[in-house]
């Protein structure tokens, strides 16, 4: 049950986590 | 899959299930259908579908292709409140995989329209028929949630409704980098970002509805005890989504969201070029742009921020904090403006968009304090047509009020601050509406036959 919990936030997580850095990366970019 | 599979009564967790597995299954479906607020990075290409690296005769033009969202947003409102009552029904299950049919079935008759160049069909496709897929997804995960979190409600909601924020977070730069792959000497790359999103969003959404349970009747987390003296609001009963919506309490909160959404909707629609414009020869396009994205993830981390508070605040109390703030924030952004202090006016807008968010997250939690938990994804369908209805008169409200004062002879930099007050106005009405809420009168509780 534990392995499945981390599987399931994991794959929610990785693309949501990718999608916050590309744009904080684009807020960066163009705030400088 | 057989009916069974899909049937409430499979979706029934064991006893030893977690039901922290329960938010990514909502999540799942939330960030494929947040997809639609990134829509706008398909519309350029939309319109050079011909001509490819400029727009051609017989390409579409701008005006034309932004109705694609506009249909999809507004079809995302009244197929929530019409087949509300059906996901209730069927379970979230059966509900999130039509949601998902119907969702990646809109990007796959959207890219047959593309190719035969049919703007109809890409309106029946992604507008109509995605459309439905956003609205039954954007309900399906709610009273689930709700049911498995009696303890943390607004939190519960608040994951999944974040998701849907997110969802264009991910969908803006992923469209872009398939167009990008996509792209050769006969395609710019859209008709294929198409099929291959409508493929990536169809297995996305299929996890959440392979993860998905209910808790079994009269289930509770363990150790946990309602309150004995629930807060002033909360019921014990429960209210049907048909007698619901009669109720003076329905449209109060109706015009709560209504006021909230249209509030935030329509600074996010403009948020580019109003910068721009009040800060005149300091902030470049490109700067606005990153303006956009801060106060996205401002709008997306809002979700989780205040619909958590307001499990411990109280759902009248978030919105009461909403609408002060918001007038307070509103009625200060042209000082700040005239002031040229860049920081202070980014700092409000990040602000207010999160509590924009804020109120997308809250209402569900809202609903079941003031309606119960039975047929709460059906109440809250109906409530989003007050979404549709905001998603029209925001954009409208602050466009027209700014072409109004220019032609006027206001000057550009000076040209929000009316809609800012005007704001300010309908944030007064959000609440009053939500000062008026009282409970529900027992006479419209369900009896148990």
């Amino acid at each position: 049950m534990k392995a499945r919990l981390v599987l399931l936030w994991l794959i929610v997580g990785v693309p949501l986590a990718w999608g916050v850095f590309k744009t904080l990366q684009n807020v960066i970019k163009l705030l400088q | 899959m057989s009916g069974g599979f899909l049937d409430r009564s499979s979706t029934i967790a064991a006893p030893n299930f977690n039901r922290f597995c329960v938010p990514p299954a909502a999540i799942a479906v939330h960030l494929a259908i947040g997809q639609v607020y990134a829509f706008s990075t398909f519309n350029i290409p939309l319109t050079r579908l011909i001509g490819l690296s400029e727009s051609a005769p017989g390409d579409w033009s701008q005006k034309q292709v932004v109705w694609i969202f506009s249909i999809a947003i507004a079809v995302l409102g009244s197929s929530a409140a019409v087949f509300g009552r059906w996901v209730e029904r069927v379970g979230p299950r059966k509900a999130m995989l039509v949601a998902a049919l119907c969702f990646a079935g809109g990007f796959l008759v959207g890219a047959i329209g593309i190719h035969l160049h049919s703007l109809w069909l890409l309106y029946a496709g992604y507008g109509v028929l995605g459309g439905c897929g956003l609205g039954i997804g954007y309900i399906s995960p709610v009273s689930t949630l709700i049911k498995w979190f009696p303890d943390r409600p607004g939190m519960a909601t608040g994951m999944a409704i974040m998701g849907f924020g997110g969802g264009a977070l991910i969908a803006a730069p992923l469209s872009v980098m398939l167009m990008a792959h996509f792209k050769s000497a006969t395609s710019n790359g859209v008709l294929e970002s198409f099929v291959t999103m409508g493929v990536i969003y169809f297995m996305f959404m299929v996890i959440g509805v392979i993860a998905v349970r209910v808790p079994p009747p009269d289930w509770k987390p363990a150790g946990w005890i309602a309150e004995a003296k629930p807060k002033a609001l909360v019921t014990s009963g429960n209210v049907a989504a048909s007698v619901a919506w009669r109720t003076p309490q329905f449209w109060l909160l109706w015009g709560v969201l209504c006021m909230n959404v249209t509030a935030g909707i329509g600074v996010l629609g403009v948020a580019s070029p109003m910068i721009q414009e009040i800060f005149s020869g300091r902030v470049t396009a490109a700067s606005a742009a990153g303006f956009v994205g801060l106060i996205s993830l401002f709008n997306m981390g809002g979700r989780f921020f205040w619909a958590s508070i307001s499990d411990y605040i109280g759902r009248r109390a978030t919105y009461m904090l909403f609408f002060l703030l918001g007038i307070l924030l509103y009625s200060t952004v042209p000082t700040i403006g005239f002031g040229g202090h860049i920081g202070l006016f980014v700092a409000a807008f990040c602000i207010i968009l999160s509590m924009y968010g804020g109120g997308f997250a809250t209402i569900p939690a809202y609903l079941r304090d003031v309606f119960g938990t039975m047929e709460v994804g059906a109440i809250h369908g109906r409530l989003l047509t007050a979404w549709s209805v905001a998603g029209v008169l925001g954009p409208v409200l602050v466009s027209n009020l700014r072409d109004y004062q220019l032609a006027h002879g206001v000057p550009k930099a000076q040209a929000y601050s009316v809609t800012m007050y005007v704001m300010c106005g309908m944030l007064l009405i959000g609440f009053l509406c939500n000062l008026s809420m009282r409970p529900v009168d027992a006479k419209h509780h369900h009896q148990s036959p």
